[in-house]
């Protein structure tokens, strides 16, 4: 026994032998640090510098020749009063509104229906996948051709069946075709998120509800849906997120004409394409906001929600 | 006897010595091109399109000759100016070979080399040579490629804008006869915009109806435009430039100095008229056109669904002619200038960055690009209209072939015609150019849709281009008449 315990000596020793710098980083004190800086770094070069690099655009008037002149608050004040601007930021509050909601309602009815087993599901399933695994820019291009007043495939059956063609980028209802074309795409997103969340439901609340003779809507209305909102919260914050800075469905189609610019298309064409830095960055500070304001309220929500209920 | 005789045909080989390289001089070849000694790579832009592949091999040829390698960037027209400029902007030297749009000659033109300076450097010729390639080339399309008098680039092709006509619709006897019935002229090519409405209003015919004495199978349009937010400040301009303004008109002191930019009540007045004649033809274009490009366009005439391309670019007759011809079995297409005469022109060039780590290549490199060979070549191929006088004539006298010998002649006389008013053009005067021309398209096109009146529209514009001017163009102010 003595003989296999270690000198008094040697037990000092080691106490006071400094770890390793491999032990520090994975100490349980520095552990999460260690896995949380890589990314910090990232965001702090990737995100957190030209964050803060258009930040101080903003306050200045630069077409990236010679040196930045600083306007103050000018190129806000032009942006309150740049009609241009407005109609887009109403837009894109409109687009994002009518996305989310659609999105929502038919996302979740498809997902209560592919709840069921069905001959094929896994076929359905998986090509209902198929238009989120696209490039949103490649897709605005197909349906650019798909669309085509004179040329699209759509009038062309249209014709075929001897209806009468249809101009679906005409000013008043072209802002719609752009939201058909992301709702298309994206629906699968939010279809599936809520097929997760409904195969993931406790099976003995449901039980329970039916054993004492709750109606389908009575179940749907006080337990399915209760029991999914953490997940609807997380599709209305990510779908805000992403809707607010929309983009490639107007690249291939519109280019931000009849009526469809909205918040990144006028931020994009004032930075990169006419290079008014300073004005640009105003635009893109003011959107962040905007979607951060909304996020953090949204995200609060979710919080609320996941939380455990005593 | 003898001697005489000997003399005369030594003086006659003497001639054709002469005169033989003359005409190789005016015919820049790759053989002129010294031996280079730097040999570090040259990096360039060449549009996307089958068309634009064609200068490919030449830009292989150059490497042959050279034993410069040159990087070759595909990019669409759309997305040069941007990559161009933030490279130019900061001075990466990235573009050795500066591709360049008409109006961004003047606003890029302190980060580009004078041409004039580099053949002054790198020509055994001086600027001599330059200067002799570039007699060769059309003064109105040069004009185009210069600041402040200085050339700074070299046009590779360009684009002059035309009107086209369905040729054979135009010549076809029962249609001119029921025409004339009509409206009490000969039906010809329009030369005003009023011609152009008649022309228009008689071809809009519903699927069922006849033309040329067969029933239609498709609705058919009398003209077909490009009014989407693509290019319809060009259309726009085409039309404007007739009136005698401009979208600004350029205040110019005894020496030719500019010493303001005013928007004049009468260059407002004139674009509210224009922009106003503008949607009303639409009437006669299908409903696609609101979003259209000049890809539409080519689309309609090609596949027979319109007569008349009012402001269409002239380098796409090769491309619209080759569908027609599948299409429309014995369609033809008509080049003419645009209503009023006075097309918007222009070239896509190549200039030297001032930036480049290899000048003297680049410079050789923009040379041989814009030579006789390489136009003729790239015109012949591709269909792309080099800026060359002397490949024009060529195609018009040896060649005479539809549609190529057609374009060649157009080009001759239209520039011709239109040398004189180019150089005070707006466009080619300001340093704002690229960021103006560019938010004409995106501020014109709801006067086209009816989103807002046309007197919203040039309010909008104005104001815009008052502030644009001014924050990019310090040379001279930009004010409105008030």
């Amino acid at each position: 026994m003595l003989s296999n315990s270690p000198p008094l000596s040697g037990l000092a020793g080691e106490a006071a032998r400094k770890p390793t710098i491999w032990e520090t980083l994975t100490s349980e004190r520095y552990f999460r640090w260690t896995l949380l800086i890589p990314l910090l770094v990232l965001l702090a070069v990737f995100m957190l510098y030209p964050l803060i690099y258009s930040i101080y655009f903003s306050f200045h008037d630069w077409g990236m020749q010679g040196d930045p002149i600083f306007s103050g608050l000018h190129n806000y004040r032009q942006l309150v009063f740049d009609q241009n601007f407005l109609l887009a930021f109403w837009r894109t509050l409109e687009v994002t509104l009518i996305c989310i909601v659609v999105e929502l309602g038919l996302g979740l009815g498809l997902a209560l229906l592919w709840n069921r087993d069905f001959k094929g599901q896994n076929v359905v399933r998986g090509l209902a996948l198929l238009p989120l695994l696209v490039a949103p820019l490649i897709l605005s291009l197909l349906w650019n051709f798909i669309l085509d007043f004179n040329f699209g495939a759509l009038n062309h059956i249209l014709s075929a069946l001897g209806l009468g063609r249809v101009n679906v980028w005409r000013p008043s209802i072209a802002l719609y075709t752009i939201c058909f074309m992301t709702i298309w795409q994206w629906l699968p997103f939010s279809t599936f998120v809520l097929l997760a969340g409904l195969k993931s439901l406790p099976r003995d609340v449901f039980e329970a509800a039916r054993v004492d003779g709750a109606s389908r809507w009575y179940t749907f209305r006080r337990l399915t849906l209760p029991l999914l909102s953490p997940l609807i919260m997380i599709i209305v914050v990510l779908r805000s997120m992403w809707l607010i800075r929309l983009f490639d469905p107007l690249f291939g189609t519109t280019r931000g004409g009849v009526n469809t610019e909205l918040l990144d298309w006028i931020t994009y064409r004032t930075s990169f394409v006419m290079f008014d830095i300073g004005y640009g960055s105003a635009m893109a500070i003011l959107s962040w906001a905007v979607t951060m304001a909304l996020c953090m309220v949204m995200f609060r929500q979710l919080m609320k929600q996941m939380a455990p209920k005593t | 006897m003898l001697h005489r005789s000997i003399k005369a045909w030594c003086g006659l080989l003497l001639l054709w010595g002469l005169t033989s390289s003359a005409y190789a001089q005016s015919n820049f070849t790759l053989d002129d091109v010294p031996a280079l000694k730097n040999k570090k790579p040259i990096h360039l832009i060449l549009e996307t399109g089958d068309g634009h592949s064609k200068a490919l091999p030449i830009i292989e040829a150059f490497t042959k000759k050279t034993g410069v390698p040159v990087n070759v960037e595909r990019v669409a027209s759309s997305g040069v100016y941007g990559k161009e400029n933030v490279e130019l902007m900061a001075g990466t030297g990235h573009y050795d070979v500066v591709y360049v749009e008409t109006s961004w000659t003047t606003e890029w033109s302190d980060l580009l080399y004078k041409l004039k300076d580099l053949a002054n450097k790198f020509d055994p010729g001086k600027s001599a040579a330059l200067e002799k390639e570039m007699a060769n080339m059309s003064p109105s399309i040069l004009a185009t490629g210069q600041a402040y008098g200085n050339q700074m680039v070299l046009p590779f092709y360009t684009f002059d804008m035309t009107m086209w006509v369905r040729q054979d619709v135009f010549d076809d006897p029962t249609e001119k006869a029921n025409f004339k019935t009509k409206y009490g002229y000969e039906l010809a090519a329009a030369k005003t915009w009023e011609q152009l409405h008649d022309q228009a209003a008689f071809f809009t015919r519903k699927k069922g109806e006849m033309l040329k004495g067969q029933p239609l199978d498709h609705d058919l349009f009398g003209l077909s435009m490009q009014a989407g937010a693509y290019q319809d400040n060009d259309e726009t301009t085409a039309r404007l430039w007739p009136t005698g303004n401009d979208w600004v008109t350029v205040v110019k002191d005894g020496t030719g100095k500019i010493t303001k930019f005013v928007i004049t009540k009468a260059d407002k007045e004139a674009l509210k008229t224009v922009l106003a004649e503008y949607k009303n033809d639409l009437q006669w274009d299908s409903p696609g056109a609101l979003t259209a490009n000049f890809d539409f366009v080519v689309a309609q005439i090609g596949n027979g669904n319109a007569i008349i391309a009012p402001t269409i670019w002239a380098n796409c007759t090769v491309w619209a002619d080759g569908i027609l011809k599948e299409k429309v079995p014995g369609g033809k297409i008509g080049v003419y200038p645009t209503p009023g005469g006075q097309p918007y022109t222009g070239a896509w060039s190549y200039g030297v960055a001032k930036s480049t780590k290899n000048p003297e290549a680049a410079y050789w490199l923009v040379r041989y690009l814009t030579s006789y060979e390489a136009g003729l070549r790239m015109f012949k191929e591709a269909g792309l209209i080099p800026g060359r006088i002397d490949v024009m004539e060529t195609v018009s006298k040896n060649e005479p072939v539809y549609p190529l010998g057609m374009l060649a002649k157009y080009h001759i006389d239209i520039w011709k015609a239109t040398g004189k008013y180019i150089p005070n053009h707006y466009y080619y005067n300001t340093k704002a150019g690229g960021k103006v021309y560019d938010n004409q398209i995106y501020v014109l096109a709801p006067a086209l849709t009816g989103e807002k009146t046309v007197e919203q529209v040039v309010e909008d514009l104005t104001k815009q281009t008052i502030d644009l001017q001014n924050k990019f163009d310090k040379t001279a102010p930009c004010v409105e008449e008030k």
